[in-house]
């Protein structure tokens, strides 16, 4: 999970990092600033390019905060409304620098990232040194006045499990001339790593990666998998734009097909994965979801050949969840699955296809995955593509 | 001979009463794999399909000292103490089926490994499977046999369902593989494209190798490195034929960081995109295959 500005900058405080004095300001209230100026006003967004697109106004002595920060209310930046400002005391700066810990795949660890700071850190020559993360950092590889500072932001990373834990600008401020109160954090980028959210003491509320507030497709979706840990289904579930629905099986699996499907101009209503050995409910629940969007012309239920997903549960849970849907689809489905009890999936498939009037189009392990992405685009764009019985 | 899994694999499981792990262990036996023993804490004396159950490795291990595997199958909060376990124990290689693993936990995993000369395949991995000889994991199910046959094309894939999907591909046209390896698609795993690409290329019956990679992270990179031998010193040149299918260009349409897939798919920056995995692998002469379905024919051509 990617953290706010504040968010990031209430994990530094908590390791004793120095951040400037703040106030928090919501869109709703119109609170006095308590802060003296000269102010620095942060439209608080998860989008890195906030100083390119107007969110950070300066104030200096004497100018009016209330309009700067009713502007900043308004604004909408990379499609995500502002909804809180920071505002900061502004800082005297002598010296900037870049500063983070992350994970590395080139060193299978973490790293310590350290350079001038500003925007383009990274291209300004940064440097990258690997951590002993079974020895701990003790404030290698940094000046001596930043050590502290650096030791402090490994606490932040390791005690809350963070992928990335970076400060940019770091700042040496000018005329304080006591060390420990002379380096500051004037940004906070912090990443959360959302697999050890089960030991981390400090939650966050979720938030909008899309710049918009949670379909309610999604948050449904999600609540598929809460508390049963039998297999997943909908935990990812995304709404786009397009118009064929997609139930596909697989981490890997899911986004090679739905690359075979944008590839060859199909527009997917959604993306979703379901993976490991969800029950039939599970798979019903998420069928009704996905096929409750208006103006569907196509469903694609896609994955490769599974190791171990029973492909008759899955199944048939799907159709549980067409048999519940007002209206009745009468779009074409095109169904591509391989796997255990495929066989049997596939001769209840047609059975009911018939009997109940569904338009299956079913293709097992024979037919190549990747292949049936153009059958549906055919099937729900031009009507054609075949007699409405597939090959298995 | 194949790598990883051969005639000598003798096999612990960890988490061996738990859902998978049992499930698990009675697929090997029935695809010949010899598991010895099965460790869960608190249930040392339980048997699990004829496999007796301990409470700790070093019990297992005192009692079947030729244990030179171990398969993880625990919750993901234990995931770290049991592959502690496993590497103190210096047990040789180490296959994690475990998902959603602290990376701070894989980072210990792999470090400690890396100390005391161990192999870690995954975390989040489907298994590990040797035609003919045996198997670790989930990989291929109750019946591998009608999906895997044993030949000479080494598969490895961050993707579990893609592992055999692939395999399937080659099956149907009939070529066999030598050894498939499901190493995960975590940001952190235990072993690389380039890490069994190394055992690939001392492999006698391995004469070609397919990957199966995906955005994110730079593990596709570093194996286009070490086949144009531009790679780490020392580590040597990779001259088997290789194919390769990169997925995840469709994931680059959505905001960056957005979840989907696996957790090492994910993009910040320019890192670990599609175009900057296809390039170096491009520019070190594999051959990029646009669908699964193109492997065969692809790895025909680079055979004649």
């Amino acid at each position: 999970m990617l953290l706010y500005e504040f968010e990031g900058k209430k994990l530094f405080k908590n390791c004793g990092i120095n951040v400037p004095q703040s106030q928090l300001i919501s869109g709703s209230d119109d609170r006095i600033i308590s802060i003296k100026s000269p102010l620095v006003l942060k439209a608080q967004t998860l989008s890195g390019k906030r100083a390119d697109s107007g969110g950070i106004v300066k104030v200096d002595r004497g100018q009016v905060t209330g309009d700067s920060l009713r502007q900043l209310f308004g604004k909408t930046i990379n499609g995500e409304k502002v909804e809180k400002v920071l505002v900061e005391e502004m800082v005297e700066i002598e010296k900037e620098y870049y500063l983070s810990f992350s994970y590395s795949t080139e060193t299978r660890g973490p790293v310590l990232t350290f350079g001038e700071g500003g925007t383009g850190a990274e291209e300004k020559g940064a440097k990258t040194y690997p951590v002993d993360i079974l020895q701990g950092y003790s404030g290698e590889n940094v000046p001596e006045e930043l050590m502290d500072t650096a030791k402090k932001l490994w606490e932040v990373f390791t005690k809350y499990d963070c992928e990335l834990a970076e400060i940019n600008p770091l700042v040496v401020v000018k005329g304080n001339p006591s060390t420990s109160l002379r380096v500051y954090a004037l940004d906070a980028k912090v990443i959360l790593d959302d697999d050890a959210d089960f030991r981390r003491e400090i939650k966050f509320p979720e938030r909008n990666l899309f710049g918009r507030p949670p379909t309610q497709a999604e948050i449904e979706a999600r609540k598929i998998d809460e508390g049963d840990h039998r297999g997943t289904a909908g935990s990812v579930y995304w709404d786009l734009e397009g118009d064929i629905a997609v139930i596909a099986a697989g981490g890997g699996g899911s986004i090679v097909n739905m690359d075979a499907l944008v590839a060859l101009g199909g527009k997917p209503a959604n993306y979703t994965e379901h993976s490991g050995n969800p029950p039939r409910e599970k798979l019903k629940k998420l069928t009704q979801i996905v096929l409750s969007k208006p103006g569907l012309k196509g469903c694609w239920f896609v994955g490769g050949t599974a190791n171990f997903t029973d492909i008759y549960e899955t199944l048939m849970g799907f159709v549980e969840g067409l048999r519940e849907l007002k209206p009745k689809p009468v779009y074409p489905i095109v169904i591509r699955r391989g796997g255990p009890r495929d066989k049997e999936a596939f001769e209840a498939l047609k059975e009911i296809g018939k009997k109940e009037g569904f338009d299956f189009h079913i293709f097992g392990r024979e037919t190549p995955m990747t292949s049936t992405a153009k059958i549906i685009i055919d099937l729900a764009y031009k009507g054609k593509g075949g007699s409405g019985k597939g090959k298995e | 001979m194949a790598i990883l899994i051969t005639q000598d694999t003798k096999v612990l499981i960890q988490g061996i009463t738990g859902k998978e792990g049992s499930k698990v262990a009675l697929q090997m036996q029935n695809y010949q794999t010899k598991v010895l023993a099965g460790v869960t804490p608190g249930k040392g004396g339980l048997e699990v399909h004829g496999v007796p159950v301990y409470n700790t490795i070093k019990e297992a291990m005192d009692n079947h000292p030729g244990i030179n595997t171990s398969f993880v199958a625990v919750p993901n909060f234990a995931a770290y103490g049991a592959m502690e376990e496993a590497i103190k124990a210096k047990i040789s290689l180490i296959n994690v089926l475990t998902e959603h693993i602290p990376i701070a936990d894989s980072a210990k995993a792999i470090a400690l490994a890396r100390q005391n000369n161990v192999r870690i395949v995954g975390p989040s991995s489907i298994g590990i499977i040797s035609p003919g000889i045996g198997k670790i994991g989930s990989i291929g199910g109750d019946d591998p046999r009608g999906v895997f046959s044993k030949g000479s094309v080494g598969v490895i894939s961050k993707s579990g369902g893609m592992a055999s999907e692939v395999s399937w591909i080659l099956t149907k046209n009939g070529i066999g593989q030598s050894t498939v390896i499901g190493i995960g698609g975590d940001i952190l795993v235990g072993s690389s494209f380039t890490d069994l690409m190394e055992d690939f290329e001392k492999d006698p019956q391995t004469e070609s190798v397919v990957l199966f990679g995906e955005i994110g992270g730079t593990y596709e990179e570093d194996a286009a490195e070490y086949i144009s031998g531009k790679g780490k010193a020392g580590r040597g040149k990779f001259t088997k034929p290789v194919v390769a299918f990169i997925s995840g260009l469709f994931a680059e349409t959505l905001p960056q960081g957005t979840k989907l897939g696996h957790a090492g798919a994910i993009i910040y920056g320019e890192k670990g995109s599609y175009k900057s995995k296809i390039n170096a692998l491009e520019s070190a002469g594999v051959i990029i295959a646009k669908t699964p379905d193109e492997i065969p024919e692809l790895l025909q051509q680079t055979l004649s």
